[in-house]
């Protein structure tokens, strides 16, 4: 009997030792698959909808990112490079510069830049957009519609619950393909180069 | 030396002091703000384009002259929104309920410059200020109304560049005079029959006007055979004597308004003739006639967008309805005399989700209601043809339905009927009605796009257009 109690006893140190030896090496197998599939095809990540996008600002304050994770995106073969754009101007702005008491930007992350008269082209700082929405907005209202909010893929911690999406009240976000990160509507979105 | 508590304690206070002048240097040294940067005026780096600076327009300087055709009397359609400025044809010429079977009676078709112009009808001729894109032309085309044949042409050279659409104003066309308003805020007058130029004002340079984004909307007015032009530039607006070219009148602009898309409407109120107008700034109220003409009767700036396209709609007891695009909504005015005296209020004021707007066109007042096309950001009446009382304009009282939505094209009212074109060149035949919206028919006339100029009905023809050409239909019924 007691030799047996030696044998269980070396038994199962040797169980524990090959336990945690096999643990080790599971985990370093799951890491590796989830490194894999981070970086492989089959992963997906969090997008919204510029179609369902109702601008309601839940995307500049919800993101658990700060500033958020959300920023705005150009497209600019849709745009009308106008004067007065409304995505730039706030909508009872009579004289066109770019004095602060004129722009809808809270944040001045809009800059505009003349080309020709009169044509002005606007690009998006996204070191200071917050992802407020109230360019797109704007460009919503009064221009084509270039303006439009996306989830930079860059900055997302993509979240297994998106603190974003929770709230959306117009349903706007879904989980996409990591391969294709973006949602842009209207034409010329596939010559963006956004990453 | 040895150091002793004593010390310590000595040199405790100028520590203290040392630091708190390290603390206070500091604190006058620290600028919080270094990072921010100044938004102001000029970063956009804009100029003015050296060839438009210096481009001196010689109005009419060209003139061609192809044939003639008889007259066709009583056939009018004279000034944009026709002769009673209200876009509601009252010929007694019974027109079609439907396209028929074999679809709309195109009559003849014109090729166009971009642009959202519409034509003056007057005695069986139309006059169209196109603008030529290959020769770099505004030009008063003459033609036949009936055969699309052009007769003559007055034009003269004017840079533009295409900015959604170059030419977009109606004439104003009486038995003697046709009145235009170029793109670029040229104003040109000419003999009617003959096309002979009489005179030309360029607001631009004699002015200071600036000329409005996508070029200028607003069409003339002749009343007493005197120009009636909104300025917005060293004058707010001016008459001008057709015969002669004098300058009858001019409105001071104390408030320095800028010209609008909109168009200036007569009003009479306690038996006080005047002028409403727009302008970019705020609304105002000119005297028409007796010795204060052309003083300021009334301003109101509480109506103010930044671009107001549709023209104020003058309703019963005083009131006015204004409208602009852009999320700006809809308001209504009350006028008020006391003592010769007048004073306006807003008595309704609203979003285009709360009530009534226009983007674009100007609303029709029929029947003590008033019609349009509800803008893009209105809700879920969006782009629906609507109808509302002017008494609360928050309340809608017909609605075409989530399947009969249109876009930002004309509608106008003639024989029972309200013709609504789409952007698309797609017209619908509608029952007249402020209850309920009852489609007749509809058909695509062209496969047109940006068809937003005015249509224009007389004789039983009707004339619309889309971006790049005019279309002449025979709606007269069988």
């Amino acid at each position: 009997m007691e030799g047996q109690g030696e044998e269980k006893r070396i038994n199962r140190r040797k169980f524990f030792r090959t336990g945690a030896q096999a643990g080790v090496l599971v985990s370093l197998g799951g890491i590796t698959a989830l490194v894999a599939r981070k970086t492989g095809s089959g992963e997906f990540v969090w997008q919204l909808d510029p179609t369902k996008c109702t601008q309601c600002g839940r995307c500049a304050t919800s993101c658990v990112k700060n500033p958020s994770a959300v920023k705005c995106v150009h497209v600019y073969a849709m745009c009308g490079y106008c004067d007065l754009c409304g995505g730039y101007f706030l909508p009872e702005t009579k004289t066109l510069n770019t004095g602060a008491e004129n722009q809808l930007c809270p944040t001045k992350a809009i800059k505009r830049t003349f080309i020709e008269d009169p044509f002005f082209q606007y690009s998006i700082d996204e070191e200071l957009c917050i992802g407020c929405g109230k360019c797109v907005k704007g460009c919503d209202a009064f221009g084509n519609g270039s303006l439009q909010l996306q989830v930079r893929q860059n900055i997302c911690d993509n979240c297994n619950e998106c603190s974003i999406a929770r709230v959306c009240p117009s349903d706007a976000y879904s989980r996409v393909p990591a391969d294709k990160p973006y949602l842009l509507n209207g034409f010329g979105k596939e010559k963006l180069d956004i990453t | 030396m040895t150091l002793t508590r004593k010390h310590i304690f000595r040199y405790i206070p100028y520590v203290f002091i040392v630091l708190a002048i390290g603390v206070v240097t500091w604190w006058f040294l620290y600028n919080p703000v270094k990072s921010l940067s100044l938004a102001e005026p000029g970063l956009d780096n804009r100029t003015v384009d050296p060839a438009r600076a210096s481009e001196t327009v010689c109005i009419g300087e060209f003139f061609e002259y192809f044939g003639d055709v008889a007259s066709i009397p009583g056939t009018r359609w004279p000034r944009f929104r026709g002769a009673d400025l209200d876009n509601i044809s009252k010929e007694r010429i019974p027109l079609i309920d439907s396209w028929g079977a074999s679809g709309p009676k195109i009559l003849w078709k014109l090729e166009l410059g971009e642009g959202h112009a519409a034509p003056a009808v007057y005695d069986g001729k139309l006059y169209l200020l196109d603008y030529n894109e290959t020769l770099k032309r505004d030009a008063l085309r003459c033609l036949s109304l009936e055969t699309g044949e052009e007769l003559w042409r007055r034009s003269y050279s004017v840079h533009l560049k295409r900015n959604h659409g170059l030419s977009r104003t109606v004439p104003a066309v009486t038995e003697n005079y046709v009145v235009t308003i170029g793109p670029r805020c040229q104003v040109m007058c000419v003999e009617r029959k003959t096309g002979d130029l009489l005179w030309g004002i360029d607001l631009e340079k004699e002015y200071g006007v600036e000329v409005p984004f996508w070029y200028t909307g607003q069409c003339p007015l002749i009343s007493d055979d005197t120009a009636i032009i909104a300025v917005g530039g060293s004058s707010l607006m001016i008459g001008v004597d057709c015969r002669s070219g004098n300058i009858a009148w001019k409105t001071p602009n104390p408030n320095g308004w800028k010209m609008s898309h909109a168009s200036v409407m007569p009003m009479t109120f306690k038996g006080k003739k005047m002028y409403l107008y727009p302008a970019i700034g705020g609304v105002c109220g000119i005297s028409a006639d007796g010795p204060d003409r052309g003083d300021i009767l009334w301003e109101n700036q509480e109506f103010s967008p930044s671009v107001i396209a549709p023209s104020p709609v003058v309703l019963d007891k005083g009131r006015i309805f204004l409208t602009a695009g852009y999320g700006y909504g809809g308001a209504v005015m009350q006028l008020k005399e006391q003592q010769g005296k007048f004073s306006t209020e807003i008595i309704q004021k609203y979003k285009p989700t709360e009530g009534l707007a226009s983007e674009q066109q100007t609303p029709i007042y029929y029947n003590g209601h008033l019609l349009a096309i509800m803008p893009k950001d209105a809700g879920g009446l969006r782009n629906q043809f609507v109808s509302f009382h002017p008494d609360d304009c928050r309340k809608v009282l017909m609605k075409s339905g989530k399947t009969e939505r249109f876009g930002l094209g004309p509608y106008i009212i003639a024989d029972g009927k309200i013709f609504i074109l789409n952007d698309d060149g797609e017209m619908t035949i509608a029952k007249l009605s402020t209850s309920k919206f009852t489609v007749l028919d509809q058909a695509q006339i062209i496969d047109g796009q940006d068809s937003w100029g005015p249509i224009a009905i007389t004789g039983g023809y009707l004339l619309m257009r889309d971006s790049k050409q005019l279309v002449c239909i025979d709606i007269k019924a069988d």
